[in-house]
Order: C-alpha cells, then structure tokens, then sequence
C-alpha cells in the first residue's frame, strides 16, 4: 500500500507522542514530523488552534482529517492502514480488552504517572507519598495484567502495548525504578529488544526530552 | 441474550451503559454494587475485575469493564450497523476522539469540582471550577460546528457525555452559560428511551442522600 506522509504535530517528550510515532513506526505509515514547543506555548498559536482548539500534541492531518487524543489516534491508524488482524483485532472480545487497557492507560495509569512525575520533574518538588501510592497501586494493576498474559491485553502486541510503553517510560526522566515490579520489567525488556522503532521513536525522544529538560533547569 | 451488568444507578459510567444497552435493546440483568459498603472489594468481585470498579459486565462469561469500551463492545457485537457507533474510520476515530476527551478532560475537570463538594461538604472551588468551564467551552464549541458532539447524528460519545454532565444535577448546576450544551442535552435526554427512570430517578436519590449529609 502506498500510504501518503501525515502531518504529525508532536513534542518528543509527551508520551502519547511517542504512542503515536511508535504505532506510525509499526505499521511504517510515513511521518511528516512537525515539532510543537509546547514548553514555549506554540501549541497556543492561532495555526495550531485552527487545527485542533483544545491545543494538544499529539495531532494528526491526514489529508485534510485532522485528529487528535493519542489513542484516538493509534485505533484510527491502525484500522486504516493495519496489516493484520492482531494488532487492533477485529473479534469484538479481543478489541474490547484492547480498548479497556487503552482506557485503563489513559485515566488511571498515565494519570498517574503524570500527577506523581509533573511536580518532581517541572517545579524540583519532593516526591509525594499520597501521589506514589496511587501509582504504586496502578502499576500493581498493570503487574497483575501481566501475569496473566505476555502483553498488556493477552497474548499479541497490540496498539494498548504501544501506549502504556510510552506512558510507563515517561518515568525514565525522573530514573523511577520499576524493580519491584518483575513483570513490568521482563516486559520493558522484551518490548526494547523485539521492536525494530523502539530505540529511534522512543528511546531517542526520551534521551532529547531530558536534554531539554536539563537545558531549561 | 442477557448480559450481567454490576452497577451502582447513579454513578455516571453506569448509567451511560444502561442507556446504550436500552438504545440498541440488549436486556441487562443489573447487579447492583453497594460502593459506599465496599463490596467492590469483596473477593468474588476482585476474581472478575481486579480493578474493582463499576460498571461491570458478564456477557457469557466474556468480563468486561471501563464504560467506554463496554458501550463500544455492545454496539460492536449487537448493533453492529447502528449510527451510534460509525463504521467509517474517519467518523468513528471523532467519536472515540470524543470518549477520550469525555474521560481525560471533562468527566476529569468536572470530578474534581464535584467530588470534594458531594462527599466532603467542601465549598466550590472557583480554580477548580474554572478548568472545569474551559472543558465545558471546549465541548460548546464542538456543538456550535454540529447538532451532536461528534456530528450530524446521536453517538456514544453523546451518551457518555451525557452521562457525565448529569451528574451536576446533583449539586443543581446550570450550564447556562452554554446555550448549545443546554439545549443539545434537553434534546439527547427526549431521545433515549426511558431516561428518566435510568438517570433522574438515581441522581435524586444521591442528591437527597447527599443532603442528608449536610449539617444542617
Ligand atoms: N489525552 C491527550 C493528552 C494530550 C496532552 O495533554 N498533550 C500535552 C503534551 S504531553 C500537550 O499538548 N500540552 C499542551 C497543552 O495542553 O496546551 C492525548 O493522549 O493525546
Ligand atoms: N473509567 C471508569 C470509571 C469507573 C469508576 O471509577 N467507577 C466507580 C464508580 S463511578 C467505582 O467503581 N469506584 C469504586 C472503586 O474504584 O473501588 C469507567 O468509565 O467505567
């Protein structure tokens, strides 16, 4: 298939950005990759506004369809231009435990991380015991998931995979260990080593998102 | 087909999947779930929902939870050609779009105003009830481009929504200054079957419950 280049507004830090980028990397849909400043308010110009008015990275314009929320974008994505029925399934039992875990990534996993990461790693606040028990509490969750299947949603990579990979690395920039959680980790590992974009399309991002970070400290 | 639906009646998510299921006419057997009693911890509910929250569905012995994707897996499996749930990509990804703005950002802003006000007895908060307002606007302008939040016809994302605001009755809140979401909503509650008995009934129950709690 010849999938014509999509504008893809992102910031490399921002983890559903690198969701994004790393499900464009999988199912190799050409990026036309356009850098957001959202630390310095670009997002917040009247181009941008025009595409999307709640003004977030990660947006999308696929000639002319223009999209945001990352995991809107990632089932759009892969609908369209998927090359097989595991990634997204199509059987409505399997589809629906992927979206129960993008779900789960989005309102209680991220949103933790974010809550607990967003004071230490912006304002240089102190860990917050409260905060940390939350995300203790959803990674626990996420564990539990694991233990029972290899990936997040059962026995393939799917689009949830790639999103809570993204969310779960973000902690990389305050070096937050996951040691006390094992299946986490073997599955960090495995994801590191068996996905050919992971280095370019999140690693990298990671490695400049701290660059960033240091310079504006 | 029934399918096991463990609820609590007022609380929003549920009764989103309640309107969906009485929409597209799938019978629910209804659990009801005593949160306040903690039964969500009970053992036999944790076996099938680790995350012990409601709502929660048996399809068959399929389990399934969060709203979202359970409202989507109804449409999906029994209604499959219905317009509240487009097979076009490019509309089905608005509405999902609008799932995820429900649950991130509006549902979000909306809880954190409510919550401590409901359960706490705690005063408005006006910084809270401003991020609240800039979600409201958000949703306003959507509704001003289209007659439904994502388009020309009634969505999932109407009734998630839906859903969501409803809850604000509790506290008598009015979106006054949201001419098109007063108006869309007054509209969407004609058009679902047995709204009332689904949603006013439940919110008056908590609200008379969370009167109870003032001190008077
Ligand atoms: N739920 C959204 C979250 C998007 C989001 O909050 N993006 C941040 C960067 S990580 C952003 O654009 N912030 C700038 C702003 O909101 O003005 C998604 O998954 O796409
Ligand atoms: N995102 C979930 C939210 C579910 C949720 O938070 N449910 C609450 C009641 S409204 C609950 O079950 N709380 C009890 C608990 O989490 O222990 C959904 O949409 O289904």
């Amino acid at each position: 298939m010849n999938i014509s280049p999509i504008d893809f507004y992102y910031f490399p830090l921002s983890a559903p950005c690198r969701a994004v980028d790393m499900v464009a990397g999988h199912l190799d849909i050409p990026l036309k990759k356009k850098f957001v400043n959202t630390w310095q308010g670009e997002q917040l110009k009247s181009e941008f506004l025009k595409l999307n008015p709640t003004h977030t990275v990660p947006t999308i314009n696929d000639s002319g369809f223009v999209l945001w929320e990352s995991r809107a974008i990632i089932t759009y994505l892969a609908d369209l231009y998927g090359k097989d029925d595991v990634f997204y399934p199509s059987n409505r039992r399997k589809r629906a435990v992927v979206d129960r875990m993008l779900y789960f990534d989005m309102g209680s996993l991220y949103r933790a991380i974010i809550d607990f990461q967003i004071p230490i790693m912006f304002r240089g606040e102190e860990p917050d015991a409260g905060k940390e028990r939350v995300l203790l509490e959803k990674l626990a969750f996420l564990e539990q998931f694991l233990t029972d299947y290899p990936y997040v949603a059962g026995e393939n990579l799917t689009v949830a995979d790639l999103s809570i990979l993204a969310s779960v690395t973000f902690l990389e920039a305050i070096d937050f260990t996951l040691s006390s959680f094992p299946k986490i980790e073997a599955w960090l590992q495995r994801l590191r080593k068996e996905l050919p974009y992971y280095q370019e399309r999140n690693q990298d991002a990671i490695e400049e998102g701290k660059r960033m970070l240091s310079e504006r400290k | 087909m029934t399918i096991d639906l463990y609820h609590m009646a007022p609380s929003g998510p549920c009764r989103a999947v309640r309107m969906v299921a009485k929409i597209i006419g799938v019978d629910l057997n209804l659990k009801n779930v005593d949160l306040m009693a903690g039964e969500q911890n009970k053992p036999e509910f944790l076996k099938m929902n680790p995350q012990h929250c409601v709502p929660t569905i048996d399809d068959d012995g399929f389990i399934l939870w969060e709203s979202r994707a359970i409202i989507q897996y109804l449409v999906n499996k029994y209604a499959p050609d219905s317009s509240l749930y487009p097979k076009d990509p490019r509309q089905r990804a608005v509405v999902d779009r609008l799932l995820y703005f429900d649950m991130g950002t509006l549902f979000k802003a909306q809880g954190e105003y409510f919550y401590p006000q409901v359960f706490k007895g705690q005063d408005p908060d006006p910084e809270k009830e401003s991020n609240y307002k800039t979600a409201l606007g958000y949703l306003e302008g959507n509704l001003e481009k289209s007659s439904y939040v994502a388009g020309d016809k009634l969505t999932l994302a109407d009734i998630s929504i839906v859903a969501s605001l409803s809850m604000m009755e509790v506290l008598d809140y009015k979106f006054s200054s949201f001419p098109k979401i007063s108006a869309w909503m007054a509209k969407v509650k004609e058009e679902i079957p047995d709204y009332k008995a689904m949603n006013d009934e439940p919110l008056q129950g908590f609200k008379a419950w969370v009167k109870s709690k003032k001190p008077q």
